[in-house]
């Protein structure tokens, strides 16, 4: 009862603190100097209050008592549970575990309809675009007729860069080629997964303040991540001059944003020499990823695993 | 897959460069001047794109004739409006470069950008 009652405080506080538990990845630098890690880490603290919320429905089904005490017991109880043929014990238990059930067919729901939503609109996306622009080998792009200097990239099956012909007059060859390195590193880097998963969470949840943040966070991030994946082939100048380049003069009339600060941050980093992370920041975040994914299994284990360990000293002392 | 797209367009840019309705015997003749291509061929495309909603049409005596339902730069424009809006679905396509610098923004990193010349090594 007390790892539920410490799982639900955590996954309480997690959700709606106004940081998260990613917080150490939210503004800091070192999010900004590892993309990567930072991504991994706001989904793991997604992944982790989701497994809360689940571990301590389990832990009220399952007392901690049945599990330390008779393994063979707790397996009894735990292949009753999923087999579904006799009703959990007491109510509480019952409520427990539908609560459980429900939280992850809510998961599963919203990230299917996630997945299908945003299948077919690519799906849709890439048929106008077969029939729109054409397919410039050379670039490795599809190029658009349009005014409008944009660059974007529709992922998934036979994922393509895209680029307008606006965007192409703007830019000087060598930041045009940056700038689809860009969108390639999207598109093998899989980031609109990380986006689905994100979405899917921050949608399941009723865009509670965690998950709400982990997206817009992690949209950031993929950007950031590819101009780093971009880097590693092209001039950093290159990259901070298309950006500026795109960034400046009118917004494309149907954008929604007008600040700048992602485009500025970006900017910045590329002007600026690389500044990966020092090996004892880099273990420091893994071992947060870490005890983000494998905290809440702990506390649930604790309990059984002390009373299990009562129970043998038990029987050790009587003989 | 890759060839049922090619001819999808290949029909949209001679309806678009016709400026006029065209029956799929116009179309057919036009494209045969390039590639062997059968009647049926054709008109299944162009049926398709008829339930695309890319085309209308109507019947004149036996056959269909076709027209677009807007321009290439509407379609586009219609396009980029759909993808930009949805900034929101991010899962669907990736699009960065939205946000707009101020102009005090940009001319600050214009200035930067010129101690590290884009023609230079970075």
């Amino acid at each position: 009862m007390t790892a539920a009652a410490v799982l639900v405080l955590y996954a309480a506080v997690a959700t709606t603190a106004p940081r998260g538990p990613g917080g150490g990845a939210g503004r800091s630098r070192w999010a900004e100097r590892a993309p990567r890690l930072a991504i991994a880490v706001w989904l793991a603290a997604c992944a982790s209050v989701v497994a809360s919320t689940l571990l301590a429905a389990f832990a009220v089904a399952v007392p901690a008592p049945v599990v330390g005490h008779r393994l063979a017991e707790f397996f009894e109880v735990c292949a009753m549970l999923l087999s579904g043929w006799r009703a959990p014990s007491s109510p509480g238990a019952w409520a427990a575990l539908s609560f459980a059930g429900l939280v992850v067919a809510r998961v599963v729901w919203c990230g299917a309809a996630v997945l299908v939503e945003a299948g077919r609109e690519r799906r849709r996306h890439k048929e106008m675009l077969d029939i729109l622009g054409r397919h410039d080998g050379e670039l490795g792009a599809v190029v658009l007729d349009h005014g409008e200097a944009v660059a974007y990239c529709v992922p998934g099956r036979r994922g393509r860069a895209v680029i307008t012909t606006g965007a192409l007059r703007s830019l000087a060859p060598e930041q045009v080629a940056a700038v689809l390195a860009h969108e390639r590193a999207h598109l093998r880097g899989r980031h609109h997964l990380a986006l689905a998963a994100a979405e899917a969470l921050s949608r399941a949840f009723f865009r509670l303040p965690l998950f709400a943040r982990a997206r817009s966070e992690i949209a950031r991030l993929v950007e950031l991540l590819a101009d780093d994946v971009a880097a590693r082939g092209h001039s950093r100048a290159h990259i901070a001059a298309a950006l500026v380049r795109l960034a400046t003069g009118p917004a494309p009339a149907s954008a929604l944003g007008a600040g700048g600060e992602t485009a500025l941050i970006r900017v910045r980093r590329m002007l600026g020499p690389a500044h990966p992370l020092g090996r004892g920041e880099r273990l420091a975040g893994l071992a947060a990823l870490g005890a983000l994914l494998a905290g809440p299994a702990a506390v649930v284990a604790v309990p059984g695993v002390s009373s299990f360990l009562a129970h043998h000293c038990h029987t050790i002392s009587i003989f | 897959m890759r060839g049922l797209g090619d001819l999808e367009s290949a029909i949209m840019e001679r309806l678009w460069s016709y400026r006029r309705p065209a029956s799929v015997r116009d179309v057919l003749e036009d494209l045969r001047r390039e590639r062997e291509i059968a009647y049926t061929t054709v008109m299944t495309v162009m049926d398709k794109l008829h339930t695309k909603g890319l085309l209308r049409r109507k019947a004149v005596g036996r056959a269909y004739v076709y027209e677009t339902v807007a321009s290439k730069e509407a379609y586009t424009a219609e396009l980029m409006r759909s993808t930009l809006a949805s900034g929101g679905n991010q899962a669907a396509t990736l699009v960065h470069f939205l946000e707009r610098l101020t102009p005090e923004e940009s001319t600050a990193l214009e200035a930067a950008l010129k101690v590290y010349p884009p023609g230079g090594r970075a």
